[in-house]
């Protein structure tokens, strides 16, 4: 380790221009990977914070909540038979802030007020504390849009007025952000579209397990990670990028590899020398080793206070979301995957015949 | 014979040249003891390098054997010759072949075997070989002089039995080849070292004990005192 610090130290023109390509690489990577968890977050933060295990939907509906219905009988049966259950229905809408007329994208997240699957506020009341006839609990993205406690919204299709109870923190489904309405404005809400609506949810969460033949009903009991993987556009998002990421990692790794054995190649006489004077092959191969590892941890960490640091500075309507343990772990399989991408250089040491080093300048 | 640290006896060595074998070693021997400097003449391809390899444990003879300290290694493993040319034998080159990015006294340190540091001084061997002013400079800050010295200082860091040199004035000029050879042969009297020099400069023929010439495969005694 020592000798392999004083080696780099000596040569460090070479060494920071290597230097430079990772740390660029894998602030790719990490930047990347928030970017991949920061549109994960868009599409699922809502579903994935709820405080449900599972969900029920109808078993043609291939696990996407918003093309399935489920009858109100079922929920009644459900919390007949002791199940914590709560409806919950999801619909893709636009308001108008009162006095303007921007339309704004919206999901409603429509629940019983009360109910378990009520997300708490960061500011103002919950839904069943409202005395407002449609009280609706929004993102704290809509503040951004200048929309304050106590302001009046409106659905742009049906122009049923909501009022602004509360506030919630990271609420997003399918890259909108949330508004949470009571199951019964969501009713008035349907009716004013289509006076014939009969009422049904679209899903409904549970906590814990459930008893009931699912099956025998059409239905689906399903849980809440593969509710978020078919969301659509989740999965095609999030592995692709996770995907990339991956790629990048193992492609800095493997570029220190080709590095170290291009250096390798360059010093097949000293090594010959310190072959023939009895140096080991696993002193070499440990000089060469602790060489990548410096490289590589040196990368990793500057690439990741790099990262945090523009973490900070990126803008709050960008969707990046890193999380310190991802990127540790993505930095910490690149300094491993960079061991094995050394063995090349090993085994070439590993090959030379110490005797060129006798009779030396003929060659 | 007790005081004998290398003793090579019967070494054939032929390299085939496409069809034909060439022998370069046609039954050698040579023993050389405790506080003496042999030194082996020879034209240019005359064998002296294969040689010095065979002593050095770099080349395996195809007949003949190699002892090391009085004892036979002929039959040694990979390892264990690695080992041996740490332990017992210190090797000087044509060129200096020291690591660019060490200073000397971590071009001694690298080699030196752990236990080797209570016994041998590193700073110790600069002083005596004057180069302690050279302690803490990179190769490339050096003269030639200076640097095939740190490479001798450095062939006596584990305190071996036997000291390998091949051609060591081959880069230097006159004088300081001789300075150089001056101090191989200190060390090696201070020290009580077995040393085999392998050398085309007849000027420095005089620093030695015993000179061989190596001619035809065969290696003959030329002076012996
Ligand atoms: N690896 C080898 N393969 C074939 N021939 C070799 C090899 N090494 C040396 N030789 C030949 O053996 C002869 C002796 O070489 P060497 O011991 O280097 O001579 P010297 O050191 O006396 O100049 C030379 O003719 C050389 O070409
Ligand atoms: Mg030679």
């Amino acid at each position: 380790m020592k000798y392999a610090w004083k080696e780099i130290l000596y040569g460090r023109k070479k060494y920071i221009l290597i230097e430079l390509l990772l740390i660029l690489l894998m602030f790719m990577v990490l930047f990347l990977s928030g970017l991949a968890s920061g549109l994960g977050r868009a599409v699922s933060s809502a579903i994935d914070t709820m405080n449900a295990d599972s969900f029920i939907v109808d078993d043609s509906a291939e696990q996407l909540i918003t093309v399935s219905s489920v009858g109100t009988q079922v929920l009644d049966e459900l919390r007949s038979a002791g199940a914590n259950a709560a409806p919950l229905d999801i619909q893709r809408m636009y308001i108008i802030k009162d006095g303007d007329d921007e339309k704004l994208n919206m999901t409603y997240f429509a629940i019983e007020a009360g109910s378990f699957i009520e997300p708490e506020t960061i500011e103002g009341t919950g839904l069943a504390a409202s005395s407002a006839d449609n009280p609706i609990l929004l993102d704290d993205d809509y503040k951004l849009e200048g929309i304050s406690l106590g302001d009046k919204v409106r659905d742009s299709s049906t122009d049923i007025e909501f009022t602004v109870v509360g506030f919630v923190d990271d609420r997003m489904y399918g890259h909108t952000s949330v508004g949470y309405i009571t199951t019964d404005s969501y009713t008035r809400l349907r009716k004013a579209l289509n006076p014939m609506y009969v009422q049904s949810y679209h899903a409904i969460a549970v906590r814990g397990s459930a008893d009931y033949d699912f099956a025998g009903n059409g239905l689906e009991l399903v849980s809440k990670h593969e509710i978020i993987e078919n969301i659509p556009s989740y999965s095609a998002e999030h592995l692709t990028i996770t995907m990339i990421v991956w790629v990048l990692v193992i492609i800095s790794a493997v570029i220190i590899g080709i590095f170290n054995y291009i250096l390798t190649l360059q010093k097949q006489k000293q090594f010959g020398v310190m072959k023939a004077v009895g140096m080991r092959n696993s002193e070499l191969a440990g000089m060469v080793i602790s060489e990548v590892l410096i490289i590589s941890v040196f990368a990793a960490a500057v690439s990741l206070v790099l990262t945090f640091a523009m973490a900070a500075a990126i803008p709050e309507k960008m969707p990046f979301y890193l999380e310190a343990p991802d990127a540790v772990a993505v930095t910490a399989a690149f300094v491993a995957i960079s061991v094995p991408s050394s063995m090349l250089s090993v085994v070439n040491i590993s090959r030379i015949d110490p005797v060129k080093a006798i009779g030396g300048g003929e060659e | 014979m007790s005081g004998i640290l290398l003793e090579l006896k019967d070494i054939c060595k032929s390299y085939r040249d496409g069809s034909e074998e060439r022998v370069i070693l046609d039954g050698v021997s040579l023993a050389v003891g405790k506080g003496e400097f042999a030194a082996i003449v020879g034209p240019s391809g005359s064998g002296k390098s294969t040689f010095l390899s065979v002593a050095g444990l770099l080349l395996t003879p195809d007949s003949g054997s190699v002892l090391i300290g009085g004892k036979d290694v002929t039959g040694a493993s990979k390892g264990e010759r690695t080992m041996i040319r740490r332990r017992q034998l210190g090797f000087i080159f044509q060129s200096h072949n020291l690591l660019p990015y060490l200073k000397t006294a971590d071009q001694l340190a690298i080699v030196q075997e752990k236990p080797m540091r209570e016994k041998v001084s590193v700073d110790e061997l600069l002083s005596e070989l004057d180069i302690a002013d050279c302690r803490d400079k990179f190769p490339a800050k050096m003269s030639g002089g200076e640097k095939q010295r740190a490479a001798i200082a450095r062939a006596f860091v584990n305190d071996p039995d036997v000291i390998l040199a091949d051609e060591p004035t081959a880069s230097l000029d006159a004088q300081r080849g001789r300075l150089a050879v001056e101090m191989i042969r200190n060390e090696v009297k201070k020290r009580n070292k077995a040393a085999v020099m392998v050398t085309h400069d007849n000027r420095v023929l005089d620093l030695v004990d015993s000179v061989y010439r190596i001619d035809g495969g065969k290696l003959l005694k030329e002076r012996f005192e």
